[in-house]
């Protein structure tokens, strides 16, 4: 009996992990093919396929998000990632090979909006309260520098049921004083955002730290992170993608209080009621088509036994009574 | 002893009925709701600056002025004509609108205008459920404390969903009705939807002269059942056309299409004459007055004003303010809500109720004046529009010109769902197009429609404003009547507490009473009961007193009656 529970258990352990198994290899080769269907549309959705000036002022922005993102995508090709997101970098900072290629585009403006607080390009990519060098006080030095890849897309609430949107992960931990560049890729073809709350005020206007991009592209900026134990709230302020599930912290040291609500992590502060419902099962099909099948034979069987014994009491009775009613008269006549 | 028994009967008996009779000579007093105790809001919305209020230009954008309360952000107006891609930085940072939301180019039929138009639309929900506390986000109003859950089209906008992070109100983009869309006939016009809601959705371009499929980007008629599949969530779709017929028209949401709807995912887009610079108003947000004409409606009239006609229902709305769970949603939504049982509770102009539709949907004008409404039925039931002094002309039915010699006048305007109609106002005061300058209101006659969730007034009633009736705050000039209409800017009304002709006399002769002052029935019952209680009470205190006497009382009536028992046995 122990037997052949363990070996049942083993077989569903088995049973469920192949699924699981079978989709992670299925993951990269599906997106890459995802790739090409969705650069396709992304690009005529810019109007550029039928005049040359539109893929002049796409250049900056798509072409080089297209190899982003298969790169960031091709796992085991991290260094190669990295090389990208300087190009990233380049693009956000150095501005004079886009606004000739916008002259040219012949608008006579262009949307690279540029301090050190604001980075906005055509595409309305944009990072906000970026803090590449200035030390919070409670820092002496930067404690290190560390690069963490925050993937955002509908994708990763599969993980989640409930969910509608997630990051690939809910929380991610650094140690105080350190130097953080986020690459956030947006592997949807919607607007996301990296939205952190929090922050001190002197160092980043109103508190925050902004990456906001639409996908599929991806976006990258520096913060340091404060000296003491902190943790921060992380999410995509575009309506109820927090609050169906784009939400993490980031947990500097030991870390403060947790956020609520965030996805495999947190409980929510209110919770909905659930109720199993009544739903239509394959298995109630078959059931229910056997057990009408046992019963209309059981029924058949059964009312052809009832209506003979119905017969025979009727019989019986019929012989029966008028021989009682002789016996008693019988009687009553014989006193 | 008997006669002890009767005192206190009577008084018993006394004391009750002075408590009736002083409880029926006087009624209860007049309870007023001093205005203190109410949620004043300004009329105005003083976050909207006076300088929008201004003709303007901006970035060679020309934008006539707009007297009422709150006019359109005159940044947005500049955007909407020249595209997000033609504007300075400066404004583009004003607007709040993503750098890609309106791309304008190429002049193909090189007439001085672009002819390429792209217009990005998102879709946001307004008055949804929290997971992290016990409201709404991001909330937007549709009358003073009316928050009903919603769904629009909003152009594609730039970093937060809420003014800000302390607040929960919604970016001023983020609003009902979903915005107004206006194009020139032939224009390659490439709506891109990116689905930024939880639920799958489309685009239905009711009216607008667009292919049933196209080559590149598919099915173009948004219906799933027909000719695309649902465009689920972060996923994105692209509707080209080029009307070839002006007009206009209807843009909605066809996926479940009886809850979408209704939901708020719906709009008017205009189709405008082809003419030679014609740099038209891509986007009216928030419907209302339409501040930069295109040319042909410039050539023919003074003024123009897109005025779209909704209608929510309140249990469907709340839907999304019961659960956070998509799933638990959808349920709800699709399996659970029957429309067949369903009523409409809120009525909106322009995704506003009164008395905000004062703030925005005024239709202010001079005498003599030409004036072009444009109306649009979203809700579900047939509307009847009537225009209080005036009597205007239908030249256009669902987008299409009316035989010009058979054009009739009317002053109630009935509209079935998706019913779109153009209408000439003019002000001339002859006793037929108009009376004569007056703050005249325009309201669907259907007299549900001047309620929100059945409380009057509210609903989707406006005013057609002559000028010398309009106050410098923006609002009509009612104070010389004596109307004060501030107590229709406080949540309280809307929430059924203010007994509404509490001030038309000084002694709020039809305020709300108070409780009883003297004995109620319930106060009565129970002073009668301790009465009764009381009187037992004395009653057993009697007995046990005077046990002895009355042990001998009846030990006497005893003996007696043996005595008369006997005597009848001797007898």
């Amino acid at each position: 009996m122990v037997k052949q529970t363990t070996a049942l258990m083993v077989a569903s352990i088995f049973a469920m992990s192949v699924p699981a198994l079978a989709q992670q290899p299925a993951k990269p080769n599906e997106h890459v093919h995802d790739h090409g269907a969705d650069t396709a549309p992304s690009k005529s959705a810019n109007g550029q396929p039928k005049s040359d000036e539109h893929d002049h002022h796409d250049h900056s922005g798509h072409t080089m998000s297209q190899d982003k993102g298969t790169a960031v995508d091709h796992e085991g090709m991290h260094a190669d990632d990295h090389s990208q997101h300087d190009m990233d970098h380049d693009h956000a900072t150095d501005h004079s090979a886009h606004s000739a290629q916008s002259t040219e585009h012949g608008d006579g403006h262009h949307h690279h909006h540029m301090d050190n607080d604001h980075i906005m390009d055509h595409e309305g990519t944009m990072i906000m309260g970026q803090n590449l060098d200035k030390l919070p006080s409670s820092c002496k030095s930067i404690s290190e520098s560390v690069e963490i890849t925050v993937k955002a897309g509908r994708k990763y609430a599969r993980n989640f049921p409930g969910t509608a949107f997630a990051f690939d992960q809910q929380q991610w931990n650094v140690k105080p004083c350190s130097k953080v560049t986020f690459h956030f890729v947006n592997e949807d073809n919607i607007r996301h955002q990296f939205m952190m709350h929090g922050l001190p005020k002197y160092l980043y206007k109103y508190g925050m730290f902004h990456l906001e991009v639409t996908g599929p592209k991806t976006v990258s900026g520096t913060i340091i992170v404060p000296g003491s134990d902190d943790t921060f709230l992380v999410h995509c302020d575009i309506s109820h993608h927090m609050e169906k599930g784009m939400k993490a912290q980031l947990v500097v040291g030991k870390g403060a209080e947790s956020i609520p609500s965030i996805p495999g992590l947190t409980p929510y502060n209110r919770n909905d009621t659930y109720e199993a419902e009544n739903l239509p099962k394959a298995s109630d099909k078959a059931a229910q088509s056997a057990m009408v099948r046992q019963i209309t034979a059981f029924t058949n069987n059964s009312n052809m036994q009832n209506y003979a014994m119905i017969g025979l009491g009727a019989l019986l009775g019929l012989f029966v009574i008028p021989l009682f009613r002789k016996i008693l008269l019988r009687k009553k006549s014989t006193e | 002893m008997p006669r002890h028994f009767f005192i206190a009967i009577l008084t018993f008996y006394l004391m009750s009925t002075a408590a009736v009779v002083q409880a029926s000579l006087k009624l209860p007093a007049t309870v007023k709701v001093e205005s203190a105790a109410l949620t004043a809001e300004p009329m105005c919305d003083p976050k909207i600056s006076l300088a929008w209020r201004e003709a303007q230009e901006i970035d060679g954008v020309k934008i006539d002025a707009s007297p009422g309360c709150s006019p359109d952000n005159p940044v947005w107006i500049a955007a909407a004509v020249k595209g997000t891609n033609n504007i300075s930085m400066d404004t583009l940072m004003k607007t709040g609108l993503s750098p890609d939301a309106i791309i304008k180019t190429d002049d193909i039929d090189g007439d001085g205008d672009p002819d390429r138009i792209i217009i990005k639309l998102e879709i946001m929900e307004l008055n949804g459920r929290s997971p992290d506390f016990p409201g709404i986000v991001p909330t937007f109003d549709i009358a003073p404390g009316v928050q009903p859950g919603a769904w629009v089209f909003a152009p594609k906008t730039s970093g937060m969903s809420t003014e800000n992070f302390e607040s929960v109100r919604a970016n001023p983009l983020l609003r009902l009705p979903s915005p107004v869309i206006r194009v020139e006939q032939g224009d390659i016009v490439q709506i891109v939807l990116e689905n930024t809601h939880y639920f799958p959705h489309s685009i239905h371009l009711h009216g607008v002269d667009h292919p049933f499929s196209h080559g590149e980007h598919g099915g173009q008629d948004g219906v799933p059942q027909t000719s695309e599949v649902e465009l689920m969530p972060g996923g994105r779709r692209v509707y080209q056309f080029q009307a070839r017929q002006p007009g206009t028209m209807f843009y909605h949401c066809h996926v479940q299409t009886h809850t979408h709807l209704a939901m708020g995912l719906a709009g008017m887009i205009v189709i405008e004459e082809n003419k030679p610079n014609n740099w038209v108003q891509t986007l009216n947000i928030g419907g209302g007055h339409v501040r930069h004409r295109s040319v042909a409606v410039r050539e023919q009239f003074d003024q123009e004003y897109d005025l779209h006609y909704h209608a929510m229902d309140k249990e469907l709305s709340e839907i999304i303010q019961k659960y956070n769970d998509p799933r638990l949603i959808a349920r709800d939504m699709n399996q659970r809500y029957d429309i067949t049982d369903a009523t409409e509770d809120y009525y909106t102009l322009n995704g506003l109720s009164f008395p905000y539709t004062l703030r925005e949907s005024l239709i202010v004008v001079d005498p003599d004046q030409k004036i072009k409404l444009r109306m649009l039925n979203s809700g579900g039931e047939l509307i009847a529009v009537h225009t209080h002094g005036h009597h205007a002309t239908i030249t256009h039915y669902d987008g299409v010109e009316h035989n010009p010699a058979a054009q009739i006048m009317r002053d109630v305007f009935d509209m079935a769902p998706a019913q779109r109609l153009d209408l000439k106002l003019e002000t001339i005061d002859d006793g037929k197009h108009s009376y004569g300058p007056g703050d005249w209101l325009i309201h669907d006659h259907r007299e549900k429609g001047i309620t929100t969730n059945g409380m009057a007034e509210g609903g989707s009633m406006s005013s057609i404003v002559y000028k010398s009736y309009l106050g410098e705050s923006g609002m009509p000039k009612v104070s010389h009547f004596g109307i004060d209409l501030s107590q229709y800017f406080t949540k309280e009304y809307f929430e059924r507490r203010v007994p509404i002709w509490q001030n038309l006399d000084d002694f709020a002769s039809l305020g709300s009473p108070g409780g009883d002052d003297g004995l109620s029935a319930a106060n009565q019952a129970t002073l009668l009961n301790a009465l009764i209680g009381l009187l037992i009470g004395l009653l057993v205190y009697g007995v046990f007193a005077k046990r002895e006497y009355i042990k001998q009382t009846f030990m006497a009536m005893v003996s007696r009656s043996k005595d008369a028992k006997g005597g009848t046995n001797n007898g």
